[in-house]
């Protein structure tokens, strides 16, 4: 890097605690920080962002350093020399009016340099990624590959990324803290976005739109990955599930007695592709991208299922009317579930993806997350109808198997 | 002439009509409504404060459960609308009625009726907006009210039809009283009250007013498309028939750049009355500040877009939105260097109201400093929507506004009530306000530089966001107790606090020369101005020799001795309200065309009434 022309500034403004808290920000205690951002644009926004905050720093503390000697030097005193009658002072009053105005030159010039260079045409040969918001999820797809996934973005390290951002209903707004600025979802439009990140890494991702009950609970989570991995995850993902084709015929009715162990899983040759998922390994997860939701109290029991007639229930449950499993079913309404085993959360980022938790999402989604579009599935819950304890935690176990 | 006696029945019945709650009802005298502006709005303020308070308990924890997303969604939405709509817009409203009239030296304001009228429709437009609560469809889609989350497709509940109503109602009562602000103040001035004559509130009330005017317009039309989408089915938001979310967004802040200045600018001036008083000088460059009142309200029309660097307006759009705003911030730094070079040179003294003056000036610097950031759009991309906006507008609105209506309601308390109010008390009030509001509000900062969005029910644990949160939780609960204070102190001060006199703090303006609390009539002798500060003649001198000064309350004569001629009571524009409150009713109660034509029959005929009696009775 070369040297900053506006390092001079720097040393003019390193006024202590308020610049150590506000650079404080970007410890590892503070994982979403928008300083030490991942990405090339996201570098250059950062310098900026802390040349205007070093910049209101020193203004802060000129205008309160003057405002505190006024309040001590001017303090009405018994005796004391009464107040002198200014009505004003041209002189000053141009100067202040003239002083701020070239301050705020120095930050016009470099924030419009900075506006056209980070809204420029995209680099050819960049990534293409669609994004299309939905209440209260993240829909994925690389056109290129052929790919559509959900709430989970997976990104090469050093290739330009280029989303174009759309919404399936109201408006949402596309923000990864750490990686680049934030663009907004706006219906009947295509948004643009793109960037280069440069660093491999887990990162959070969040709705900064207001865009209804579950606004708070609409995450994602990227990982910024080598280019070789990149490569893996995309071949893994091209490749349909093998599993639920081979189960078809396979597959038994339930017919399993109450607390009897669950049958073994069935085996079956996975392809290479499957084995190297490319996805982030899970034990390696920072702790920060891991949700620690609590699990709500009235769901929290669950049992083991099976997998194989987990995937017969799915055919037959209310399931397929709203989710794609490539070559099972054609739903468009849900996250695509295609891969959803090697995903790392469930419910927009919400839950860690394992069994207890995709039970109780099953059972019912509108307690685990407000306003879920996903209904009570639970019998439960239901009184009548609705899948049983056993079938749900069945199509749990499938769905863990959809790696 | 013959005595005539009255029975005792007709005597009571005229003494209520004097002073009991009936002297409330249909009173015309402008000092009355702004009083009744002020309790409405301080009773909005412990509602909207209560909301917040739920909020913040809400957010203590990661993954709280104290209150539902949807509750939640309402609460912020309710905080929102109150704070803008009941709580500053109308403390200031009380303000502009109270005191334009005695600054400009008034019997009282152009339109007397009219001003009734405009109070009891804002009264009716919060309670409107409130009774949501009890039907649990408060209003739930943030006060900004995006299209298309407020369309019927994804807000079919009565919630937005509460906002959507109770804005336009809101609206008509706002833009009523601008009309009546204006014309008061162009034509009502004392002789010699020249334009640059007039006190700084006045001029910055002034200013405002136009903003008013100009501004409701703009959200009257949006807000009507959005009532017409929802109540008659149009399309200019609907997003399956073509509709373009950005016309709300533009409409909306096309409004809602100035309504920002509309909220600040009668703070504003509340402090440059402040602060001349206890450091016994003149306001510093008094010319300059009007001008750059007038310069931050054209520019304040120019800026709206900065609320939309997100939406992908291209980079021309954002270059130009960025300059622009850049520019505002100009002649908003030179009100905070003349409000320096007021203190400079004076002798101060540390009255709660000069304490809240100064605060104002502290802290919205701070709030003034991170929206140059915002106005910076790739920086600003990184900070919108994320809680460092949350800090930004509550330096300016709770560290601007509230704290300028702080230091106006200390000042002028003797001269509302005629009685003094317990400084003790205030300088309690006031540091758990400032320690309070910076604790709440400060940690917002690094919330929003550490990636934590807005109007989030909830936040996972893990993401370094519960420090901040349980600060400003406790700075939330500080602000609370010292609310309270303040609603102690203030009632209690009216019941033991000394009197006031005409002019306990060496006043320099009009409103100063007459008793506290003013007569009726305002002025026995409509005054002759010949200075900017017509008490202080030259000289503000030291002042009293205590602060605050009580002085024995001269006796008051009555207008009927001095054959002063005031307007006739009258329910009429009360009356004319309550008709329209029917007609809002019958419209959200499923389009009752019943209701909906009686009130407007209510409503016409008291209009017509009203026009055809005189203001003031007859003299024969």
């Amino acid at each position: 890097m070369t040297r900053h022309p506006r390092a001079r500034w720097r040393r003019f403004v390193s006024f202590a605690p308020l610049l150590v808290l506000a650079l404080a920000a970007c410890g590892p205690d503070v994982p979403n920080s928008i300083f030490g951002a991942h990405s090339e644009h996201g570098h250059q926004v950062d310098d900026l962002t802390r040349f205007l905050l070093e910049l209101g720093l020193g203004v802060f503390v000129f205008v309160e350093a003057l405002l505190i000697y006024a309040v001590f030097r001017y303090r009405h005193r018994e005796g004391g020399p009464p107040a002198q009658q200014i009505h004003g002072n041209t002189t000053l009053e141009i100067g202040w009016t003239f002083i701020p105005a070239v301050i705020l030159a120095f930050i016009a010039i470099p924030t419009v340099r900075l506006i056209f260079q980070t809204q420029a045409e995209a680099p050819a040969g960049s990534l293409q990624v669609e994004v299309i918001g939905h209440q209260w999820w993240w829909e994925f797809r690389y056109p290129e590959f052929n790919i559509v996934t959900a709430n989970e973005l997976y990104l090469p390290k050093g290739r330009a990324v280029n989303f174009s951002l759309r919404t399936n209903d109201v408006l949402h707004s596309f923000w990864m803290p750490q990686l680049n600025g934030k663009r907004d979802l706006i219906s009947n439009r295509t948004n643009h976005l793109w960037f280069t990140p440069d660093s491999i890494g887990a990162y959070n991702g969040f709705c900064a739109e207001f865009c209804g009950a579950s606004h708070a609970n609409m995450r994602f989570k990227v990982f910024v990955v080598s280019p070789e991995r990149f490569a893996q995850y995309v071949a893994h993902e091209q490749t349909p599930p093998v599993y639920p084709l081979a189960l078809d015929t396979a597959a038994k009715p339930a017919k399993v007695a109450k607390n009897a162990p669950p049958p073994p899983p069935p085996t079956i040759p996975l392809t290479q592709a499957q084995l190297n998922t490319g996805t982030w390994p899970t034990d390696s997860l920072p702790r920060w991208v891991v949700p620690a939701t609590p699990l709500p109290a009235m769901l929290a029991d669950t049992m083991p299922g099976d997998a194989a007639r987990g995937a017969a229930t799915f055919k037959t449950a209310p399931c397929i009317a709203c989710h794609t499993i490539q070559g099972v079913s054609a739903g468009v309404i849900g996250p695509n579930l295609t891969h959803v085993g090697s995903r790392t959360t469930i419910a927009a980022g919400l839950y860690p993806n394992d069994h207890a938790h995709l039970v109780a999402w099953i059972m019912d989604a509108p307690v685990m997350k407000p306003g879920s579009q996903m209904m009570t599935l639970g019998q439960r819950m239901m009184g009548t109808g609705g899948l049983t304890d056993q079938q749900i935690a069945d199509i749990a176990a499938y769905l863990s198997a959809l790696k | 002439m013959a005595t005539i006696v009255q029975p005792p029945s007709v005597a009571r019945h005229k003494a209520r009509m004097e002073h009991g709650i009936w002297s409330w009802l249909n009173t015309t005298d402008h000092k009355k409504i702004g009083q009744l502006y002020l309790y409405t709005s301080l009773t909005w303020f412990l509602v909207g404060g209560l909301e917040a308070l739920f909020i913040r308990s809400q957010l203590w924890s990661p993954n709280g459960h104290l209150v539902s997303a949807e509750t939640y969604n309402q609460l912020f939405t309710m905080h929102g609308t109150t704070m803008v709509f009941l709580v500053i817009m109308p403390f200031s409203a009380a303000f502009f009625n109270f005191l334009i009239p005695l600054q400009i030296g008034a019997r009282d304001v152009a339109f007397p009726r009219l001003n009734a009228f405009s109070y009891w429709v804002f009264l009716l437009g919060g309670v409107f907006m409130n009774v949501s609560w009890l039907f649990k469809a408060a209003p739930d889609a943030g006060w900004f009210g995006y299209a298309p989350l407020t369309t019927k497709a994804y807000s079919p509940g009565l919630n937005i039809d509460f906002w959507v109503l109770g804005l336009q109602i809101l609206g008509l009562s706002s833009l009523a009283a601008a009309f009546n602000f204006i014309t008061t103040i162009i034509n009502l001035r004392a002789p010699g009250m020249r334009f640059m004559r007039m006190p700084i509130f006045t001029w910055m009330s002034f200013v405002t007013q136009f903003l008013l005017a100009l501004s409701f317009p703009i959200i009257t039309v949006a807000v009507t498309f959005l009532m017409f989408d929802r109540f008659f089915g149009t399309n200019f938001y609907t997003i399956a028939a073509g509709a373009d979310p950005l016309l709300w967004q533009h409409l909306f802040w096309l409004f809602g750049h100035p309504e920002v200045y509309i909220l600040i600018l009668p703070a504003f001036g509340l402090v440059s009355e402040v602060l001349p008083v206890f450091s016994r000088k003149p306001l510093f460059g008094y010319s300059v500040m009007v001008y750059s009142g007038m310069l931050i309200a054209f520019l304040g029309f120019g800026v709206w877009a900065h609320h939309m660097f997100a939406v992908g307006m291209g980079p021309v759009a954002d270059s130009a939105f960025s300059v622009m705003t850049m520019l505002i911030g100009i002649p908003t730094g030179v009100k905070i260097f003349n409000w320096l070079g007021t203190l400079w040179g004076g002798t101060l003294r540390f009255t709660t109201a000069m304490k809240f003056g100064i605060a104002l000036i502290a802290l919205f610097t701070i709030g003034g400093i991170s929206g140059v950031m915002h106005a910076s759009p790739p920086s600003d991309l990184q900070q919108t929507d994320s809680y460092f906006i949350v800090a930004h507008f509550h330096y300016v609105l709770f560290g601007g506004s509230m704290m300028g209506l702080f230091a106006g309601m200390y000042f002028y308390y003797p001269k509302i009530t005629g009685k003094l109010m317990s400084e003790k008390l205030g300088n309690v009030h006031f540091w758990l306000t400032f320690i309070g509001m910076n604790l709440t509000f400060f940690p917002m900062h690094f919330l929003g530089l550490t990636g934590m969005p807005r109007r989030t029910w909830t936040y996972d644990a893990n993401q370094g966001w519960e420090f901040d949160n349980r600060m400003a939780t406790v700075g939330a609960f500080t602000l609370a107790v010292a609310t309270l204070l303040f609603v102690f102190n203030w009632f209690r001060s009216m019941k033991t606090g000394k009197p006031a006199g005409n002019d306990p703090w060496g006043g320099a303006t009009l409103e100063w020369s007459i008793p506290s609390p003013p007569p009726e009539y305002n002025f026995a002798e409509l005054p002759n101005v010949t200075s900017r500060t017509p008490m202080w003649h030259g000289d503000p001198g030291p002042g009293p020799a205590t602060y605050p000064a009580a002085f024995t309350p001269a006796p008051v004569r009555t207008a009927s001795e001095l054959g002063i001629v005031l307007p006739t009571p009258t329910m009429k524009p009360l009356i004319a309200a309550m008709g329209l409150g029917v007609a809002f009713t019958g419209v959200i109660w499923h389009k009752n065309y019943i209701l909906i034509f009686l009130g407007a029959a209510i409503f016409v005929a008291t209009l017509y009434n009203w026009l055809l009696t005189p203001l003031e009775p007859e003299h024969h």
